[in-house]
């Protein structure tokens, strides 16, 4: 598959539902071309090894931990990505962190890699999202529908929100978009 | 005396902190924190039960498929609902290959690396690697040229620093006991899992609709559509697929995992008189094999008492109580009382030290996690547990004729399961088992189709109103990690109280209101410890129950200075 689109988090901590959720706003409210797959990875490392080993681009959605304030937008990509993965700025450090060398080891890293995220306010265990984050979600949903584009791909905006009879759905129902 | 600390890095499921005595070398005492509150249970209060699955697979960050399976056996117990074959075959396919892919990735991935020196396996001779390797199995990876290969490409890794995956381990310690060309092989293989893990999660995928978080669950069947000639749903085409990769997985276990533990634990026969610990076993069992209200179960249930294999007890849920005496909550009944798990209570009143610290104060309450019991007595659960009760029964099994060879091959007797290394060898046993039994519940299902029987959920009880105003339920499974339960209570179609007592608590838990030692902490105890800046022998009896917390060492001296601080899972 050319481009991936991984959400990652656990939707039952607060702000770190931020991965998943976009994933499942992206579903509802665009229409993707061929070529690109979302997928939702939860908090899961290795067993996403394939979904990664099979992309030319992948995109990684996450909670990124700076020092800037809760729901700033922020963007990583290429060294800066591994960087901030070891350095533990994404909450998800030691499955990504995995999960990418692994990819290098078997020799099937992406071309690129671009980790697009929100800075959370409370990862703890709650259903919903901070104030600030849940402003900014909008904007992170943009900027990968943008960076998707970037990359030569087609991703427009839906005219209305798709059914829902899609597995993510359920997520959506469920967690509250 | 030294003092040993290992501590909490992530949060995926838990944070797990031990702390250690060593004394003349070896461990004296040991208390296994959990350093994270969980009350995954006060989310669900109030909650529609049929939706309870959606919310507790996202408890664990490791194993997506294991608390909806718990999760639907509870709720279709409370309502009283008995899935369908096809339902009970799928779900067995999913639980399995749960547990295979689970054990694969947790020897090689994270567990190995105990035993396993890379820095000496750069310096192996491919050709003696590939004369090891050809003796062991008949795998066909196993020439000079390709351990050559391998050899070099992870030295090339290794120079440019890229490696994080292999940093932070204590290469060249003294406990490494492989020669070169064994660290070599188990390397190679290494890399070989990773990539055998990611095509066979496939079936997880087939089955659930989607990888990780499967969509595929529903109380009282599955969702997956199955019918032999339609598109979108389990047809011919994905029997056959799923027959590829059953196969590909029996080929890679038997013919890589099994043999590699075996010839690993060769070196480190000591191994199975070390970290014996609480020699109590408990599994609930799992796998049914008919459709009735007490199904004969493939992987059978049991309760071992003092390591006595000859007598195994049947489980009655009603003797599991949980303790809180050095766990973070309050019972309002008194925290020396013990409450099973259906008049459970989660009030958490936190009373440790604020983080970073550098002890805590064992003596009063240490932990996140409660102290199960089983009629008063902790309990090993997990692989071991399983293949015990297997061993143990008076029945001819898979599990018994795997075992046995082993022990044979191995030249140990049956009490060397009661270690360390114990636990690791079930666990690779565990899998062959698994792999080889998925392949009768996949051609089950074809035999379903076969007779026409494309019935996937019973919809009798899915109104709420169907159900008694007040019900309780018990849903039992077997995780990767062992025995797990959810329990719940179901008021006017609300859940009105739930309850989880997830295997990591029954190994990892603190002590009791009786002093007791749980399994981590007892199983520590006498374990050596040749250099407390590096304490290896730790990690590799804390491994051996596949903890599904990852967490961090660092090692403090008797005067408390921090020494070392690195990654262990």
């Amino acid at each position: 598959m050319p481009v991936l689109i991984l959400g990652l988090g656990n939707v039952l901590l607060g702000d770190d539902a931020v991965g998943p959720l976009v994933l499942a706003r992206l579903e509802s409210e665009y229409r993707f071309g061929a070529g690109v797959r979302l997928v939702d990875g939860g908090t899961l490392g290795l067993a996403l090894l394939d979904e990664l080993a099979q992309a030319r681009h992948a995109i990684l959605v996450d909670a990124v931990a700076t020092e800037a304030p809760p729901g700033t937008l922020v963007r990583l990509d290429g060294e800066a990505v591994r960087d901030a993965v070891r350095e533990r700025l994404s909450v998800h450090q030691v499955g990504v962190a995995d999960l990418l060398d692994a990819a290098r080891l078997i020799g099937r890293y992406p071309h690129s890699v671009v980790l697009l995220g929100l800075v959370p306010g409370s990862i703890g265990l709650h259903l919903g999202r901070t104030a600030a984050v849940e402003a900014a979600l909008g904007g992170l949903v943009r900027a990968v529908a943008r960076e998707v584009r970037s990359l030569g791909y087609e991703c427009s905006k839906s005219a209305r929100r798709s059914g829902g009879d899609r597995p993510i759905h359920a997520l959506v129902r469920h967690f509250g978009v | 005396m030294t003092h040993v600390v290992v501590d909490p890095i992530t949060r995926i499921e838990g944070h797990l902190r031990i702390e250690a005595e060593v004394e003349g070398g070896k461990v004296t005492q040991a208390w296994s924190s959990s350093t994270m509150f969980r009350g995954v249970e006060l989310i669900l209060e109030g909650r529609d039960p049929r939706d309870a699955w959606a919310f507790t697979q996202r408890i664990c960050g490791v194993c997506t498929t294991v608390h909806a399976i718990a999760s639907i056996r509870a709720v279709e117990h409370a309502i009283g609902v008995t899935p369908p074959p096809n339902a009970r075959l799928l779900r067995n396919l999913i639980i399995a290959a749960q547990n295979v892919h689970d054990h694969v990735i947790h020897f090689y991935h994270l567990q190995a690396l105990d035993w396993v020196d890379i820095v000496s396996a750069l310096s192996a001779d491919p050709a003696k690697t590939a004369k090891l390797a050809q003796s062991l199995s008949d795998w066909p990876l196993s020439s000079t040229a390709y351990f050559s290969d391998v050899r070099n490409r992870v030295k090339a890794f290794v120079e440019r620093g890229q490696l994080g995956i292999f940093a932070n381990a204590y290469w060249g310690h003294p406990a490494y006991r492989l020669p070169p060309e064994a660290n070599l092989m188990a390397l190679a293989h290494y890399l070989e899992a990773l990539d055998f893990q990611r095509r066979f999660i496939k079936i997880h995928a087939i089955l659930g609709g989607k990888n990780p978080h499967l969509q595929s669950f529903l109380v009282g069947g599955m969702a997956t559509p199955v019918d032999p000639d339609a598109q979108a749903s389990l047809n011919l085409g994905t029997i056959a697929e799923l027959r590829k990769l059953v196969a590909e997985g029996v080929d890679f276990v038997s013919r890589v995992y099994v043999p590699d533990v075996l010839a690993i634990a060769s070196f480190y026969k000591d191994w199975f008189s070390i970290g014996s610990g609480v020699s109590n076993y408990l599994s609930y069992g799992d796998f049914p094999m008919d459709d009735s209200p007490h199904p004969v179960l493939y992987i059978p249930s049991g309760v071992i008492h003092a390591q006595d294999l000859t007598q195994i007890a049947s489980v009655d849920q009603t003797k599991i109580a949980e303790y809180v005496t050095h766990s973070w909550y309050d019972y309002t009944v008194g925290n020396d009382a013990g409450l099973n798990p259906y008049h459970g209570e989660t009030n958490p009143n936190f009373t440790g030290p604020k983080p970073p610290f550098k002890r805590l104060n064992v003596e009063e309450k240490y932990s996140w996690l409660k102290s199960p019991r089983y009629d008063g007595a902790p309990m090993q659960v997990g692989p071991l547990a399983r293949m015990l009760v297997a061993y143990g029964l008076n029945r001819p099994t898979r599990a018994k004729t795997l075992i046995a060879a082993a022990l044979k091959q191995l030249d140990a007797p049956p009490s060397a399961l009661f270690s360390t290394l114990g636990r690791i060898a079930a666990r690779a046993i565990e899998a062959q088992v698994l792999v080889e039994s998925m392949g009768m519940w996949v051609e089950g299902l074809a035999d379903q189709m076969a007779r026409r029987d494309y019935r996937i959920q019973d919809t009798s009880h899915w109104h709420p109103s169907t159900w008694p105003k007040d019900c309780f339920g018990a849903g039992f499974h077997e995780a990767p990690r062992g025995a797990l339960g959810h329990w719940v209570h179901i008021r006017d179609g609300k859940i009105a109280k739930y309850q989880c007592v997830v295997p990591s608590t029954w190994n990892a838990g603190p002590r009791d209101a009786h002093g007791q030692p749980g399994p981590y902490e007892a199983s520590l105890e006498g374990t050596p410890v040749a250099k407390p800046d590096q304490p290896l022998e730790i990690l590799r009896t804390v491994h051996s129950f596949d903890p599904c917390m990852a967490c961090g060492v660092h090692v403090v001296d008797a005067t408390k200075r921090e020494l070392a601080r690195v990654r262990v899972s």
